[in-house]
């Protein structure tokens, strides 16, 4: 016994000497990490793999538009040096990897890095490291709202639950007397977007007739579009992750299912996936969403359009063909990088942690891949970079496209 | 004498973390946190005979005592780590009752059906429970309070199990393992310490999991909690083999590491390569020791004895 | 095959019917069960449908269920990677379709290839443990799972692929229910599946050897059944029964790595339902669970999705716990 007592002994003063190293280590590092005379590394974590892959091309498109600047001198003769995870979407891998990238990789900052969940899961770690976690690519109004206690975090695309307002308006509207069916994934990206909806819909959310969930247990959703067809439901409303999404129009179509008025939440509204859906006898025309960003399609003749279309097939060539289809998503990655170089540019000729964060706290821009008179803008109080969207309405059924109509919304939130 | 090795690897672990980055701190956490889960498989699996592909739901109703009583009771974080061994040896116990009724693969996929359930309830109850944007305990630890920390509670869960497994309650624990029946007309009380084995192991990866949403920065969050966690947890107690100390460190940091290598091996990219390699070397593993570490250092013994014996005999 | 057939030449001709049975109970149970079915249906065309999509769904489910039991009869263990064979071999039907084929050209090779791959997998790493370990041969399919799902990443990408529809579009209308052609068609497809390979077990030769080389391996191995080589066909005829099974899969979920997942987790509990070691259980387990769960969405509010699974669970802890050798099982329970 004496021995291991010992033991005890001896591991019980390693967890002394552990606290008080704890104590010890307070003092900050001076020099700016990350960042050499000719270099800015920069990292993020991304879906490569799982059941969010689909989003792995927005980091393509991200790297692509950096090695663009690369060529073309980079941000104050910097190159950027963009590492790209993959955290297949898991918080617990997003967050070993987001100490990775601070302690091994030592990155200037975190850009980009997608999904709520490892969003929420680092930005605890980021903020303590006083470690920029930068235009998130989830739409979730924490990252906004959250200035005070999250000082480093910021996001970038318009947040759901404003979307869903929209889409409530809308329907209180042009459909007074809808019996409504919702489906909405089961987590608080569907359950932030089903409450806007019925803050949008105000005194008519009485309309809703059914609400379904989903989660990624469920190996398909046909039971609940039988539950809202059941219940006679004419306005179909998806707030769903793009391949539960085509699930859904295709199952509605495959049970028979002819609503009057279909809704499609913004994430999943990419022309890839309503071509995916068509394809497998999904009645697409007329199905509304929203947008914020320019379309390589419809909107190809845009200067932004024209120069997208250079930088993917010079940078990136595998992602050209689902450029030329319209993948919403290679254009959002080219709209965020775009907005990191302007971050980057102006915040100042030897940029610091700090200073990114001042430069992306005052934006106020024309990123040239977002929808044409939509401002890139923030300001100390406002902390929410894009928040103009433009409804969409798909019309040309299996080889059509969306097509934008009516007014700009403003200040989505 | 016996002690020798044990006494210079507590040596080891106390001197390593200032030889490690933080980084490599966090990393050599995860191997004391995959060490205690193991041990609980191994206690469960290893002395009494019974299965569990379901310690992933332990583990997860350990990180959520924690998460809770962090965020909504501002508790000591150390001070969650003996409750939800408390809560989660109840629930071990509560589990072990109708696990008395199964056995082999039954009593597997009835596990395994915990290990798929538990992580869908704070999904289900997300008022309470956080939901998908899960539980933020009211601070976060450095690696070395991680690192420290997490190898003491290896070290004491390993005494413990050590003192529990070598008198009274140890043998009868192996007799349930090699014959129930004999157990039982030799006076050995089944149910109780079946169901007493059940609680101590699902204690062990209730701690675990504490451990576990520490190092996840204080996120306790259900897809952390998945199958696949329950799946290496068992993986682990495979590559350890049952009734070895160091398997079961081997195991541990079998699992614990062996990821991390295998997204270096640049062999076809770092996302798919990972899986490639962590599959391909896992069947490896158990194709060459199909009883895990253990059975190897069994079969070293026998040989180094036997080489003896022959030698002596010899001379 | 043939020459493995004539070799099989010296097989007991005497009839070991080693069955299954259903007690009493329970055949009652299921006679009530498909009554109020029926006259639910009549009642409501929402129940008739869900009634119909929980079928489809289910037939999907008793497939790889089917699967899991051909493997537990032959090496009593569970196979994790069933579900990802299943989806592997769905990816090899989709570059057969790239490659020009038509839809069940593509099919039937995909099947032939399923089989091969099953009888590659027992040879190469589960014939070395299957003796010395049955936790072994666990971590093993565990081990297989990963590496699937590795591999199929890299070489096919983890984005959503698309294959043709293999029953087309077509919806049918009776009354106030419509009917998908793709439903109908998985249930045929699945239910002729199992119809063929009762057919093989109960009057092939090859098949009566296999089902004593499974129960009765020595007695087997002594009137002259190469054991080992019909534990390797039934693991091939797993991986068919999991193409099969994935390729019904693929038109409502689509293509990709993570298709088979959720799937083989309702398999694991149609399995059990039906007893782990009766193939006509599996069956009626996975039918029983897809219309069960479907119907339990439709009926039971607080049944909302994320509870979906633990249901399927619960169901099975019920069973486990009344009848432990599940609704067909045999009362004798196989050490493991």
């Amino acid at each position: 016994m004496g021995e291991k007592r010992r033991i005890l002994a001896i591991l019980a003063g390693a967890a002394v000497v552990a606290g008080i190293a704890v104590t010890a280590a307070g003092g900050a590092q001076r020099a700016t990490p990350g960042l050499t005379a000719t270099s800015i590394k920069i990292g993020g974590t991304f879906p490569l793999t799982g059941v969010a892959s689909l989003y792995r091309t927005i980091p393509a498109a991200e790297k692509a538009y950096f090695d663009y600047v690369n060529d073309h001198g980079g941000v104050n003769g910097r190159k950027i040096d963009f590492d790209v995870l993959d955290d297949s979407y898991d918080p617990s891998k997003t967050v070993p990897l987001a100490q990775q990238l601070v302690e091994k990789d030592k990155v200037f900052a975190v850009v980009g890095s997608l999904g709520t969940a490892p969003g929420l899961a680092t930005w605890g770690y980021l903020n303590r490291h006083k470690v920029p976690q930068v235009l998130l690519a989830t739409g979730d109004s924490y990252w906004g709202f959250s200035k005070k206690r999250y000082p480093w975090t910021i996001g970038w695309q318009p947040d759901y639950p404003g979307e869903a307002k929209l889409y409530g308006r809308y329907i209180r509207t042009k459909f007074p007397n809808a019996k409504i069916g919702v489906l909405y994934q089961s987590d608080a990206y569907g359950k932030n977007y089903y409450a806007g909806l019925r803050v949008g819909l105000g005194s008519k959310r009485s309309n809703i007739v059914d609400a379904e969930t989903y989660d990624a247990t469920n190996p398909t959703v046909t039971q609940q579009i039988l539950s809202l067809k059941g219940k006679g439901a004419d306005v179909f409303v998806v707030f769903a992750t793009p391949t539960p999404t085509i699930t859904s129009l295709v199952t509605a179509a495959k049970v028979g299912w002819s609503p009057t008025a279909t809704l499609i939440n913004n994430v999943s509204a990419n022309r890839l996936f309503l071509l995916a859906a068509a394809a497998n006898g999904a009645k697409v025309d007329g199905v509304v969403s929203t947008s914020y960003l320019a379309s390589s399609t419809t909107q190809a003749s845009l200067p932004g359009m024209k120069l997208a279309r250079q930088i993917i097939a010079q940078y990136a060539p595998p992602l050209q063909a689902s450029f030329d289809r319209g993948d919403g998503n290679i254009v959002y990655g080219l709209g965020s990088a775009w907005t990191f170089v302007y971050a980057l540019k102006h915040a100042g000729k030897n940029p610091t942690r700090a200073s990114l964060m001042r430069s992306l706290h005052h934006l106020n821009a024309k990123d040239p891949f977002v929808y044409p008179g939509i401002r890139v803008r923030t300001s100390p109080r406002d902390n929410f970079p894009i928040e103009q969207e433009i409804f969409i309405r798909w019309s040309g059924g299996a080889t059509g496209d969306w097509h934008p109509f009516g007014r700009l919304f403003g200040r989505v939130r | 004498m016996r002690f020798v090795p044990a006494v210079v690897a507590a040596v080891a672990v106390a001197l390593l973390p200032f030889a490690l980055s933080g980084y490599h701190q966090g990393l050599a956490s995860s191997v004391a946190i995959y060490f205690v889960a193991i041990l609980g498989l191994n206690v469960l699996t290893g002395y009494t005979g019974q299965i569990s592909i379901g310690h992933g739901a332990f583990m997860a109703i350990g990180g959520y005592v924690t998460a809770i009583m962090s965020q909504a009771h501002h508790t000591n974080l150390i001070a969650t780590l003996p409750l939800s061994l408390a809560i989660t040896f109840v629930c071990g116990v509560l589990v072990g009752i109708p696990a008395l009724r199964l056995s082999g693969v039954y009593l597997a996929l009835a596990t395994f059906a915990l290990a798929v359930s538990v992580p869908q309830l704070p999904l289900k109850f997300s008022k309470f429970l956080g939901g998908s944007n899960g539980l933020q305990t009211d601070h976060t630890v450095s690696h070395l309070w991680l690192y420290g920390v997490s190898w003491a509670c290896a070290a004491i869960v390993f005494v413990l199990a050590w003192l529990l497994l070598r008198g009274r309650i140890g043998r009868a624990f192996r007799a349930v393992r090699d014959s129930e029946v004999a157990a039982a007309s030799s006076g050995v009380s089944l149910p109780i310490y079946k169901t007493f084995a059940f609680g101590v192991s699902a204690a062990f990866a209730g701690v675990a999991g504490s451990l576990f949403v520490l190092a996840t920065n204080g996120f306790a969050q259900p897809n952390e909690f998945g199958v696949l966690l329950s799946l290496k947890i068992l993986i682990g107690a495979a590559v350890a083999g049952f009734g070895s100390l160091w398997g079961v460190l081997a195991g541990a940091a079998f699992v614990a590491l062996l990821p991390e290598i295998s997204g270096s091996v640049p062999l076809i990219g770092a996302a798919h390569g990972q899986d490639v390699v962590f599959g391909l070397v896992l069947i490896l593993v158990m194709l060459a020791l199909p009883n895990g570490f253990a059975g190897l250092v069994a079969t070293v013994e026998r040989g180094v004895k036997g080489a003896i014996k022959w030698r002596a005999a010899a001379s | 095959m043939v020459e493995l057939a004539r070799r099989l030449g010296g097989a007991p001709k005497r009839k070991s019917r080693v069955s299954t049975g259903i007690s009493l109970p329970v055949g009652l149970f299921l006679l009530a069960a498909a009554a109020f079915l029926v006259v639910g249906s009549a009642v409501s065309s929402i129940f008739a449908q869900q009634t119909v999509a929980g079928l489809a769904q289910g037939a999907i489910f008793g497939s790889l269920a089917l699967a899991l039991v051909l493997i537990y009869r032959a090496t009593e263990v569970i196979n994790f990677a069933q579900g990802e064979m299943a989806m592997a071999t769905t990816y090899i039907a989709y570059q057969l379709t790239l490659w020009g084929l038509s839809y069940w050209l593509a099919f039937f090779l995909t099947l032939g290839l399923a089989f091969v791959l099953g009888v590659v997998v027992q040879l190469l790493v589960i014939r070395p443990v299957q003796h010395k370990s049955v936790l072994a041969v666990v971590i093993v399919t565990i081990g297989l799972f990963i590496l699937i799902d590795g591999l199929v990443t890299w070489k096919w990408g983890a984005d959503l692929k698309f294959m043709p529809a293999p029953f087309g579009n077509t919806v049918y209308h009776v009354g106030q229910v419509a009917f998908s052609r793709q439903d109908v068609g998985t249930l045929l497809v699945s239910i002729l599946s199992v119809i063929l390979l009762w057919l093989l077990f109960q009057f092939t030769k090859l098949g009566l050897a296999m089902r004593a080389a499974a129960l009765r391996p020595a007695a087997a191995s002594l009137v002259g059944v190469r054991v080992n080589w019909m534990l390797a066909i039934g693991w091939g005829l797993a991986a068919v029964l999991g193409a099969v099974a994935g390729l019904m899969t693929e038109p409502t979920v689509f293509l990709q790595p993570t298709m088979m997942q959720a799937i083989l987790l309702y398999a694991f509990a149609a399995a059990v339902l039906g007893g782990l070691e009766s193939p006509a259980g599996a069956v009626v387990g996975g039918l029983a669970l897809g219309v069960f769960l479907n119907l339990v969405g439709q009926y039971v509010g607080f049944a909302t999705a994320e509870l979906r699974l633990p249901i399927a669970f619960a169901v099975l802890l019920v069973v486990l716990l009344l009848k432990p050798t599940g609704l067909f099982g045999r009362r004798q329970v196989r050490r493991v």
